[in-house]
């Protein structure tokens, strides 16, 4: 048996609150694809990051082709041939791609023209396509997505880490992505994929790790196992999927929400809303499909008054509320959900119950004679946290000593309180557990069953076909289409997506 | 007029100095906000240098460790540990002030006169000085001002062409990036601040080697600010702090140019001393399009 | 509670070590620290007048600090406290001259504390619409500000307010009629340190407890999220920094017409840096701030105390290095503070978890 390239001894992790990883034991062989498998806060992303360098393991020790290694950063890592992918991509916006590639390897005076060259080169020499003297803040996600992969190609790394890569990637872009992964490793390089998506494991790796919660729950080569397996194992148990109840009759159903030719536009760049229309009825979850950046969020300002539109109507049962504030639509009934909850969604800063009033700090019902009625917002928060299940220990935690997916379960309380008659919800189950985001999902079917107009921004195809009754995909602003759940296959959708139409794909 | 000009440059040298060292440092990500007080601990260090040794050279050197020693103690408390910037820098600030005026008292005790030192000597260049109008005002300066000049392509060259200015622009807009790609953040951050100090020092000694001849607690009268100021408006790059500099160098030739023509009966001796003053109030309120560093004050601090 | 009290420990701590390394500096100087720091501490605690001075000197603190701290909670950098102490200083003359001998003393007060804080809101404004119309960066304004309002009262001092002697640039003293009242007798304790005491009680109800202190919070630590709650940055920018202004313009009531009696140039020249250096060492927090201000004063008068000090000449200096000194002491007790926590839980973690 040759040494494996990779291995982690008895590895443990402890941070001020949490035990990150305990005992982790794994190991990768040369020409291998090992998936690590688990949930959110599983412990994936801190063990992977203690082999690059990132962090230092409080106990056990690593070996890279045998040898012990003490690796005390990045730069040591990527001396043995360690490269790291990471969720959120460690790119300077404001540099280009060449710049970005060339930080920390280049020495002395250097030209940039010549080393231009050298990118292009070798970028087209993996079937990259990308502009290298633009800046990268400009670029597609899927597009900074191969410059950090040809940092790491750069400095010859032969072990490449990538978490959570296809999660900004069209289906499409992910088969790329895929097909890369198979010709690296076919030249002996190995490569470990951090996911949470089952159906990608069972695709490209060789063999899996599934973690849960900080600790090694069981190693199983892709041949022996399946789908059900893994998620088994993934959470320990066997989870029922919300169950999706009648579709209503659209033609006759009131409208909360209309869109009638809204175009939003900005300065020397494409509209970032291309003329849409659409409506959202009562008792309906209305889904918009589409890679993230495709105008969605441009979509949600717009209803939620942080954007004004240039131009076209938005219509709100019956009224036009294109020219509202922020604090009149709150007051109307429109509930939010943003995709950041830490920049947009929530104070962390502050307590649960600060929390609970941020929308409605202008609403004279939480106070009397100009003082907070403290007393009356603490039973109000104690109230949501019960009726929500969130883990907290009352009104007064910190919103950020909670884990990510009670945070979230706080913002729903709150809009689904707040959302009378609408309920924008923008990728609410991103990055959360499974039990947070079936419990998300029962949320929002009480809501629409409560007939509550429901719109659902969502990257995740399985969610999207799960709880939606009608879905639209959007693509560079415009809605490629708009259809009832139950017509479009994920291939189609998938080709909508990276926006080829109807008409196009029939021609092909 | 050529005379006032001259004076400008002269008097914009100390503010593009220390507003070139604040552009080094914040393009790391660190507001040196101690500027005051380490101009002032330069300005000091420099005439005590050259008071006791006879020797300007050395006190310029004594002022440029005076500057790096005060910015070592902000690096270590601002990049290591990661504290405040304005409160260090404040308190930094305050206690120059202690310092300087503290150790002049322990060293001179209670002069009956003021003590003074030679300033430095004007460096008339050959040839250049003789250039009709321009030659006097540019070229017949002091040692400062001609460092300042060199200074001016040395820094385009190294922000914007080498590796280390690569690598000082890419962490004050992505530390991590940084981090990643095996560069050690807080030893670029700590040497960038290190280095601000030691250029702000010497801009500092200007006031006293270069002009005044003395050492007063209230020589430096908020320059540091505006030096502070004009990395800022300067958009961070040479280029801009040079054009920031030579506007205030200017508005201040044309102040006391009127100053000295109207003899301060059309405006007040204060409307003139404010004047700096205000020019960068109306500059920062109205100047658009500011590339900040994106990082610019937030301390890195990775979770280990 | 437990973690209140560890905090205390540890500023506390920092504030004696940074005494006794300032008292060192008298080393230099072949004074006994020792000795001079004793006599200094004895000194304050049984002269009464002298105890007093701790109050006096806190007072304007308090505002100044206040002045910074309010901002500070809307993540707002006010670095012009100084100038808009200045400007409620030369309202604060004004109208003392004017109508000291006209009105009634209680209505004097009144109207000179309403128009020093005008005075301080109107400068603190102006830099809040700056912020909040034109984005501009009110570090720098606010900084600069001072400068400029400083110009402005050197000018009047040589001009409109100057004494009527025309010897030195200061004003006439204010008739007795429009001073503040003094509550202790034996020290210079004047009504104005209950009211910045009332004051800031008031703003820590005002920033806990009411709409406005609310959404100030909410700007502050996340003004994304605020906008989404529906609040309107810009305008809590503008009344912060109004507020803000007027709280350190109210100071210029208290030493006008409870100190000095008079404007002199360069009066209470640091008390803007010192407020900014007291209000983050209270974290923002209004009551926080009585404290801060009261150790700054009391730091102050060990100063003063030590300089008067016969046969020594110390000189004033020693202030400025002692609340330098100081301030560098609890920052790195801070830091201090932070790696013992994190490394004792690291250590209860790695117990827990075996």
């Amino acid at each position: 048996m040759p040494t494996p390239v990779v291995e982690i001894q008895h590895v443990s992790k402890y941070f001020a609150k949490v035990v990150a990883n305990k005992d982790v034991s794994m190991h990768v062989d040369s020409g291998e694809v090992v998936a690590l498998l688990g949930e959110n806060g599983a412990g994936k992303s801190t063990i992977m990051k203690i082999l690059y360098g990132l962090y230092t393991m409080d106990e056990g020790r690593i070996l890279i082709r045998g040898e012990e290694a003490a690796i005390k950063s990045p730069a040591y890592a990527m001396e043995r041939g360690i490269a790291m992918i990471q969720q959120h991509f460690s790119l300077v916006p404001t540099h280009t791609a060449t710049e970005n590639i060339i930080l920390g390897s280049v020495k002395g005076h250097y030209s940039i023209k010549e080393y231009d060259k050298k990118i292009a080169k070798l970028a087209e020499s993996y079937g990259f396509d990308i502009p290298v003297g633009r800046k990268v803040g400009e670029l597609a996600v899927g597009v900074q997505q191969k410059i950090e992969i040809l940092k790491a190609l750069y400095i010859n790394a032969s072990i490449l880490i990538m978490d959570e890569p296809t999660a900004v990637l069209t289906p499409q872009e992910a088969e790329v992505l895929m097909q890369f992964i198979r010709d690296f490793t076919a030249k002996g390089n190995s490569v470990i994929f951090i996911t949470h998506k089952l159906r990608e494991v069972m695709e490209v790796a060789d063999r899996i790790v599934v973690m849960r919660n900080g600790v090694v729950a069981g190693t199983v080569l892709r041949a022996e196992t399946n789908e059900h397996e893994l998620a088994k194992m993934m959470i320990g148990q066997d989870i029922v999927p919300a169950e999706r109840s009648v579709t209503l009759d659209y033609e006759t159903a009131e409208k909360v929400l209309e869109f009638r030719h809204v175009v939003l536009r900005q300065k020397d760049a494409p509209p970032l809303i291309d003329d849409v229309s659409f409506a959202v009825h009562r008792g309906e979850i209305f889904g918009i499909a589409g890679v993230s950046g495709n105008g969605q969020d441009a979509l949600c300002d717009a209803i939620s008054g942080v954007r004004q539109a240039t131009s076209g109507e938005i219509v709100y049962c019956g009224a036009d509320i294109s020219g509202y504030s922020i604090r009149e639509r709150i007051a109307a009934g429109i509930g939010y959900v943003p995709v950041d909850r830490y920049r947009d969604g929530m104070v962390m800063d502050m307590t649960l119950a600060e929390n609970m009033l941020l929308k409605s700090s202008f609403d004279k019902k939480w106070f009397s004679h100009g003082i907070v009625r403290q007393k009356a917002l603490n039973a109000y928060t104690a109230d949501k946290i019960a009726e929500h299940r969130v883990k907290a220990t009352g009104p007064s935690d910190l919103a950020k000593s909670l884990s990510g997916g009670n945070q979230q379960k706080v913002v729903l309380a709150r809009e689904v309180d707040l959302g009378k008659k609408l309920l924008v919800l923008n990728q609410p189950t991103r990055g959360l557990d499974m039990g947070a985001v079936d419990r998300i999902h029962k949320v929002i079917l009480e809501e629409k069953e409560s007939k509550k107009g429901v719109l659902l921004v969502s990257t995740e195809l399985s969610e999207i076909f799960e709880i939606c009754d009608r879905i639209a995909v959007m693509y560079k602003g415009k809605f490629m289409g708009v259809y009832k759940n139950g017509e479009l296959t994920t291939a189609q959708i998938g080709l909508l997506m990276a926006g080829v139409s109807e008409a196009e794909e029939a021609a092909q | 007029m050529v005379n006032l000009l001259t004076r400008a440059v002269m008097m914009s040298t100390p503010l593009f100095l220390g507003a070139l060292a604040e552009v080094f440092a914040e393009r790391t990500g660190m507001m040196v906000c101690a500027i005051e007080g380490v101009f002032l601990i330069g300005a000091w260090g420099g005439f005590i240098g050259a008071y006791i040794t006879g020797s300007l050279f050395v006190g310029l050197l004594i002022a440029m460790a005076c500057g790096m020693a005060m910015a070592a103690v902000y690096g270590v408390i601002t990049v290591y540990m990661k504290q405040h910037q304005v409160v260090t820098g404040t308190a930094l600030n305050i206690l120059a002030a202690g310092i300087c005026a503290f150790f002049q008292r322990v060293l001179f005790g209670i002069p009956t006169s003021p003590l003074q030192i030679t300033t430095l000597p004007k460096i008339a260049i050959p040839l250049l000085s003789k250039i009709p109008f321009l030659g006097p005002i540019f070229f017949n300066q002091n040692i400062l001002t001609y460092l300042a000049y060199v200074l001016i392509p040395i820094s385009i060259f190294v922000l914007f062409k080498t590796s280390l200015g690569l690598t000082l622009r890419s962490t004050g807009e992505n530390p991590e990036a940084v981090d990643v790609a095996g560069i050690n953040v807080n030893r670029v951050r700590f040497l960038a601040v290190l280095f601000a100090g030691a250029v702000s020092g010497l801009a500092g000694s200007f006031y006293t080697v270069g002009y005044l001849g003395m050492f007063t607690t209230s020589i430096i009268g908020g320059r540091g600010w505006i030096a502070f100021a004009i990395c800022f408006l300067g958009n961070w790059n040479p280029k801009g702090v040079v054009l920031g500099t030579l506007a205030f160098g200017l508005a201040d030739a044309i102040a006391i140019y009127i100053q000295a023509v109207s003899g301060s009966t059309i405006f007040p001796n204060e409307l003139i001393i404010a004047l700096p003053y205000i020019l960068t109030i109306l500059l920062t309120i109205f100047r658009k399009n500011f590339n900040v560093p994106a990082k610019l004050g937030v301390p890195y601090a990775k979770e280990s | 509670m437990k973690g209140r009290f560890n905090v205390l420990y540890f500023n506390i701590g920092a504030v004696v070590v940074g005494l006794i390394i300032s008292a060192s500096m008298l080393l230099f100087m072949q004074i006994n620290p020792l000795s001079v720091g004793g006599e200094a501490i004895r000194k304050i605690f049984t002269d009464h007048y002298t105890t007093g001075e701790i109050f006096v000197k806190a007072t304007p603190l308090i505002f100044t600090s206040l002045a910074f701290a309010f901002t500070y909670k809307a993540n707002l950098y006010n670095i012009g406290a100084q100038g808009q102490f200045y400007a409620g200083s030369i309202a604060a003359i004004a109208l003392s001259l004017w109508l000291g001998d006209v009105l009634p003393t209680v209505l004097v007060i009144l109207v000179v504390l309403a128009g020093s804080a005008a005075a301080g809101a109107a400068v603190g404004g102006l830099i809040g619409l700056a912020k909040a119309k034109f984005h501009a960066n009110e570090f720098l304004v606010s900084m600069m500000s001072t400068y400029v309002v400083k110009a402005l009262m050197d000018y009047l001092l040589r001009t409109g307010l100057q004494e009527t002697k025309a010897e030195y640039l200061q004003t006439d003293a204010i008739s007795k009629n429009a001073y503040l009242p003094n509550i202790v007798s034996g020290t210079r304790i004047h009504l104005g340190f209950v009211l910045a005491i009332v004051t800031a009680v008031l703003i820590w109800v005002l920033l806990y407890k009411t709409p406005l202190g609310f959404r100030i919070r909410a700007v502050g630590y996340n003004h994304n999220a605020a906008e989404l709650g529906g609040i309107r940055t810009g305008r809590i920018f503008t009344v912060a920094f109004l507020i803000a202004g007027g709280l350190a313009g109210m100071a210029g009531l208290t030493e006008i017409n409870g100190v000095q009696h008079m404007l002199l140039q360069d009066f209470n020249a640091s008390i803007g840096s010192f407020g900014i250096g007291i209000a983050i060492l209270a974290n923002g927090n209004p009551i926080g701030c009585i404290f801060a201000s009261i150790l700054f004063g009391f730091l102050n008068v060990m100063g003063t105390t030590m300089g008067r000090l016969p046969g020594l000449s110390i000189p004033a200096s020693i202030i400025d290095l002692i609340e330098g000194i100081v301030m560098i002491c609890v920052i790195m007790s801070y830091f201090l503070r932070g790696y013992v926590q994190s490394s004792m839980e690291k250590k209860r973690m790695k117990k827990a978890g075996a």
